[in-house]
């Protein structure tokens, strides 16, 4: 406990220390700040603390709707766009130098000459960048949580699961980037390891959910809209969907793992409304059911999504590991 | 009866086809400064990481303080200062203490205790919440040897303890090495700086090519050639010179050099100069320095390709 005590508070004094560390968590914080700004009244609703007012019908202090609107906001921007890109990038920049730095002459030497084990050490560096995600995601749902029940009314905690999943995304990329740090000991080429890595899950992502639409509901997405596919081309593509959706089933499930968070998040007293009309009403003010998009994100469980993407993150900590715990420093 | 501090019976390191160590075997007695020397590349530094498991050795038999040599439990009593240490800029110099503390296990209540106690020795207690960033060379070693002995280790690993220190920093590094010392500790020290080993250690071995070429106490190898230096009043009588010459002793103005073993050997080259009135102003037993002896062992390793 002594050893992991040491090790933890060192993580925490290094990401201290780290400039990018508190431009992270000052944008978030900002951005967490921006919307506590938005609130609602009895004509419509306001954002910077009532600067600009909007006149509504449906987002009205009190009513349902409004709530929704405003963990739709969360749901839609807050985490899908910054807390699952821009802070995670942010992050993995700030973290890169974690086991890269560790393994220059000089730096690993006394720590591994101490009676700790190579496997324990590197878990506990592993788990500092995690730390890093943690601390980040958990002051803003804090920001987020105090938001909701002053704009809102109530408290509403299932807000806190975006730390668990965005540390969930994080890590998967995370992996990648250790494995990268410790074969090279590398700062770039584990920063450009990891975001190449991320875009091919995404890609994954992206082609096993075309071929799942051809496969499934015969229609094809192509740049001149959507188009109705032939029973030939139907069976065709259902004959290929295993093919293209295998480095989906392997790689990590980054898109997905983050979706899990509009599954997860509920409104006290459910209005009944599901996540695609959540994000209509977002956006357009009219609340439009989204039945495909709505059946495309239910298809794989929870289970699944996480498990199989942990499997693959298993797999790649053990590979860094190994080549950490068997190097000569 | 005790066991020594190290017992290599055996230790080799190969990094692919290159061998950095071929087959070392070195005893290293508990309570003392063993200095390890050597040209750079000797495997100097790779000897001493194989003992503490940072490099992995190819073949490796023997012991430190009675366990066998990787054992992780036996870090436990061990103290390291590597060459180049290079500690987070982040951490002030008492955060470098207590970070070693704790990954060396030692329980709080004594990790503070010892951490301001060597601090203190080290003379660094003035500068200790300064981060390690603003510190000197100098500084950082204090900081480094300071950290090295947190866990109260039986023995003590310092490789190239000196490099880059100033001269006054030199002399504080030897003196706390003694302390080290009187203690109870053994030291072993790696380094390239001969005058400095000759100074601080008891025992000292060779390394040339990944090889122990010499070893020994520095009394016994700098005895080994013994010589007496005898300075005349004016230049030594030219009918005396090529008579000494004949016998192996070199002659040079006013000194005659002259291999012996002990005193008695040179009473009879005494007798003869006074013999020839020569007036005798100085007499002085010389012994081969280090440097001398490290040199010579190493151009024999190189002859010797085994």
């Amino acid at each position: 406990m002594r050893q992991f005590n040491a090790v933890f508070i060192d993580a925490i004094r290094l990401l201290r220390a780290r400039v990018l560390f508190w431009v992270t968590l000052g944008i978030s914080l900002f951005a967490g700040l921006l919307y506590l700004s938005i609130g609602f009244n009895e004509s419509g609703f306001s954002v910077f603390f009532g600067l600009y007012s909007v006149e509504s019908e449906y987002l009205v202090a009190g009513s349902r709707m409004a709530e929704q609107a405003y963990l739709g906001i969360f749901g839609m921007f807050i985490v899908n766009l910054w807390l699952s890109w821009i802070a995670v990038i942010l992050a993995l920049i700030t973290c890169a130098p974690v086991f890269p730095e560790f393994m220059q002459e000089g730096s690993a030497g006394v720590v591994l000459s101490k009676p700790i084990s190579r496997w324990k050490l590197f878990l506990y560096k592993y788990l500092a960048g995690l730390l890093f995600a943690a601390i980040q995601t958990a002051a803003f749902c804090l920001l987020v949580f105090v938001a909701l029940r002053w704009r809102i009314g109530h408290w509403n905690p299932t807000v806190f699961w975006a730390v668990p999943l965005i540390v969930l995304m994080f890590s998967y990329i995370w992996s990648v980037m250790v494995l990268t740090g410790v074969k090279t000991r590398s700062v770039m080429a584990s920063v450009l390891a990891a975001l190449v890595f991320w875009c091919f899950a995404w890609l994954a992502k992206v082609v096993e959910e075309k071929a799942w639409m051809e496969a499934e509901l015969g229609v094809s997405l192509g740049v001149a809209g959507p188009r109705m596919l032939s029973p030939e081309e139907q069976e065709k593509a259902r004959e290929d969907l295993a093919m293209y959706s295998l480095p989906f089933k392997i790689l990590p499930k980054t898109t997905d793992t983050v979706n899990l968070l509009q599954r997860w998040i509920v409104v006290k007293g459910d209005s009944g409304l599901s996540s695609s009309e959540i994000a209509s009403l977002t956006m357009t003010g009219e609340p439009e059911r989204d039945e495909e998009a709505e059946e495309g994100m239910r298809r794989h469980s929870p289970a699944w999504i996480i498990g199989s993407s942990l499997a693959f993150e298993a797999v790649i900590l053990f590979l860094a590991g190994w080549i950490f715990c068997r190097r000569d420093y | 009866m005790e066991s020594a501090a190290v017992e290599i019976e055996h230790l080799r390191k190969r990094y692919g086809r290159f061998e950095a160590l071929g087959g070392v075997s070195l005893t290293v007695p508990r309570g003392v400064v063993f200095g390890l020397l050597g040209p750079n590349g000797a495997g100097k530094s790779t000897l001493v990481k194989s003992l503490l498991t940072i490099v992995r050795p190819t073949e490796c038999r023997g012991t430190m303080l009675g366990e066998r040599i990787g054992s992780r439990r036996i870090l436990a009593k061990v103290g390291y200062l590597p060459e180049h240490a290079r500690f987070p800029e982040y951490l002030t110099g008492r955060q470098i203490v207590a970070y070693t503390a704790g990954l060396a296990n030692v329980p709080a209540r004594a990790a503070k205790q010892r951490t301001e106690e060597l601090l203190e020795t080290v003379g660094m207690k003035e500068w200790a919440d300064r981060k390690n960033g603003t510190y000197s060379k100098g500084m950082r070693q204090r900081v480094g040897l300071a950290q090295a002995l947190v866990n109260d280790p039986e023995i003590v690993f310092l490789d190239e303890p000196t490099d880059g220190v100033d001269p006054g920093g030199r002399i504080e590094i030897r003196r706390i090495i003694e302390g080290m010392r009187e203690q109870g500790r053994t030291v072993f020290v790696n380094s390239h700086l001969l005058g400095e080993v000759e100074q601080i250690a008891d025992e000292v071995a060779i390394l040339s090519k990944g090889r122990i070429v010499e070893k020994g106490t520095v009394e016994s190898l700098t005895r080994r050639e013994r010589l007496f230096e005898i300075r005349s009043l004016g230049p030594v009588p030219l009918t005396l010179k090529p008579r000494f010459e004949e016998r192996g002793m070199r002659v040079a103005g006013d000194t005659l050099v002259v291999e012996s073993q002990d005193a008695e050997g040179i009473q009879g080259i005494i007798d003869e100069l006074r013999g020839e009135g020569v007036t005798i102003r100085e007499i002085r037993e010389r012994r081969s320095s280090l440097e001398e002896v490290f040199l010579e062992a190493v151009e024999r390793g190189k002859e010797d390709p085994a």
